[in-house]
């Protein structure tokens, strides 16, 4: 290293550092340069399709379980008992969202477009427990419990109603034999799980 | 000290009647008092500041949820320090330990002893100042040394070895870019100094304008000082991101405080040093501070040097937050291969201008033609 290039080393030291404390000074006095949100009283603005928490209507709901087989983590889990009138009643709807990755692949398969993004994204919880996020407001036994009820009552009725209708048609013509009293009772209630 | 207190006795009759010892020792009392008061509120204050003016330029806004703007943050800060565990690691050295942060915060705050703050007001007008600062400063080496050995940790240890070849290395360029204002004042108290830079031509008189040599002197001398108190672009010692804290980190609670505050206390040093050596003290420009009645005359001398100090203060958060952090080697090259021989060559060119120009500056010169 000669003198030139030592008194360059000196002149380019003395050139950036000025350099550089021009741009700081500038950011230092301009206040319209600070870009800190202060989060908690001042918000941004929720973009829109932003994919926030997952909220499930279960009024809607069909409990069709695409959004179970789609979820690519496994986050949620959905518990259903056919009820009396054949159609699907949610016993349980549960998202992990501790473990979702608000991939959006639940929402866009649902069919009756029940499932959807909320613009949500603040939670806190103490345990990961409480990052299960329960739609159905009433426990899975009792709901199960009281569809069985349904169906069994339903059950009872049609056997009723089919044992009038035999009697009706035993008291028209006697020459026919008499038919077991009641037909083959309902299949229990089906239960599809997935966890 | 002695001529205060004779002053003092003679003002006041009523306290002829106690020793002079004592009298002195009150004063000195007070005067240590009052310098420790306003070095922990300086290094109080600073700590908001800096995180202010590193807030501003980072285009963020800093600490503002403690009193209105934030401005009473450092008094939680203070309490929390206060407030914490003190740790004490179980293999380290408990004594040098717990040693280590009071030699640290002593070497910073004796530094207090020689600063000119105003006409008369200096805790200890010492006639070796500038020598005494120098010499005083060191002390922190040993600290940090001590903190760094003690805490049985590699990266305090690395920390401390870095600290103490930074600090000795930086010694010479610091000293050797003070004397040339020691040569043009012919004294090493710092308030000779001071006074040296006053009279009619203002803010001519500054040292920093005296030649082209002191000028460049003021600029070495600001760099390497910074080197010498660890700030941040030369803050090896305490790297973060390469030593975790260095030092400094298996400190907590209030010893920790104190290495903060010694920080603190030189860089008050350093802006201190440079407004009395450089940048005239505490003298006002086109007036004569001296010749006020000593109240008014203190007054005004201890404002015009506290804005003076605090505006240096200022420029080096300004760079602190500018820089990015040095390589080891890169430190040492800058101290051993540029600053420790354009010290020595600018100290020769102020010797030799003095010897030439009989202690003319060049605004005298000009001042003298024009009568």
């Amino acid at each position: 290293m000669g003198l030139k290039g030592y008194i360059h080393d000196i002149v380019e030291a003395v050139v950036t550092t000025a350099k550089g404390m021009r741009i700081t000074a500038r950011y230092g006095v301009d206040p319209k340069e600070e870009v800190t949100l202060q989060y908690p009283e001042e918000r941004w603005e929720i973009p829109q399709g932003y994919r926030g928490f997952l909220h499930n209507d279960i009024k809607a709901c069909t409990s069709c379980t695409m959004c179970v087989k789609v979820c690519p983590v496994d986050c949620i889990s959905l518990e259903a008992v056919r009820g009396a009138d054949k159609k699907m009643v949610l016993a349980s709807y549960d998202i992990d969202i501790g473990r979702c990755m608000y991939c959006g692949l639940c929402v866009e398969v649902c069919p009756p477009k029940s499932l959807k993004h909320t613009s949500g994204y603040e939670m806190a919880s103490v345990s990961r427990g409480e990052l299960v996020l329960h739609f159905v407001p009433e426990d899975a036994a009792e709901i199960k419990a009281r569809v069985a009820r349904q169906v069994a009552e339903a059950a009872a009725k049609a056997a009723e109603a089919a044992k009038a209708a035999e009697a009706a048609k035993a008291a028209e013509g006697s020459a026919e034999p008499p038919k077991p009293a009641a037909g083959p009772p309902e299949p229990p209630p089906a239960t599809e799980k997935k966890e | 000290m002695e001529s205060l207190a004779l002053s003092l006795v003679k003002s006041f009759p009523a306290l002829s009647a106690a020793p002079m010892w004592a009298v002195s020792l009150a004063l000195m009392v007070t005067a240590g008092v009052v310098v420790l008061v306003f070095a922990l509120t300086f290094e109080g204050v600073g700590s908001l500041v800096l995180r202010k003016v590193a807030g501003d330029i980072q285009a963020r806004i800093g600490p503002n949820r403690v009193g209105p703007n934030g401005i009473l943050q450092f008094l939680a800060d203070g309490v929390k320090l206060v407030l914490k565990e003190d740790l004490i690691p179980e293999k380290a050295d408990r004594f040098l330990f717990k040693l280590a942060p009071y030699l640290v915060f002593v070497g910073s705050f004796a530094a207090f002893v020689v600063v000119p703050f105003g006409v008369g007001l200096s805790p200890a007008d010492l006639n070796i100042g500038v020598y005494y600062v120098m010499a005083v400063t060191s002390l922190v080496v040993i600290g940090v040394m001590l903190a760094g050995w003690a805490s049985n940790n590699k990266w305090a240890l690395l920390g401390g070895m870095r600290a103490a070849a930074q600090i000795v290395s930086y010694e010479i360029p610091v000293g050797m870019a003070l004397i040339p204002a020691v040569l043009v004042a012919g004294s090493l108290s710092l308030q000779d100094i001071v006074r040296s830079q006053g009279g009619l031509l203002g803010l001519f008189g500054w040292n920093l304008f005296h030649n082209p040599f002191t000028f460049f002197s003021f600029i070495l001398y600001f760099t390497a000082a910074q080197a010498e108190t660890n700030q941040t672009p030369f803050d090896l010692p305490e790297a973060e991101s390469e030593l975790v804290s260095g030092y400094n980190v298996e400190y907590s609670g209030i010893r920790f405080g104190l290495f903060f505050l010694a920080e603190f206390g030189d860089m008050f040093i350093v802006a201190a040093l440079a407004t009395a050596c450089f940048l005239g003290g505490w003298n006002v420009p086109f007036f004569n501070a001296a010749l006020l009645p000593p109240l008014w005359g203190n007054l005004l001398s201890l404002g015009v040097f506290l804005a003076k100090a605090f505006l240096m203060v200022l420029v080096m958060m300004w760079v602190r937050w500018t820089l990015p952090r040095l390589r080891v080697d890169q430190l040492m090259r800058m101290s051993w291969k540029y600053l420790v021989p354009l010290t020595f060559v600018n100290l020769l060119g102020v010797s030799l201008w003095l010897l030439l120009f009989r202690g003319k500056g060049i605004p005298q010169m000009i001042a003298s033609v024009f009568g």
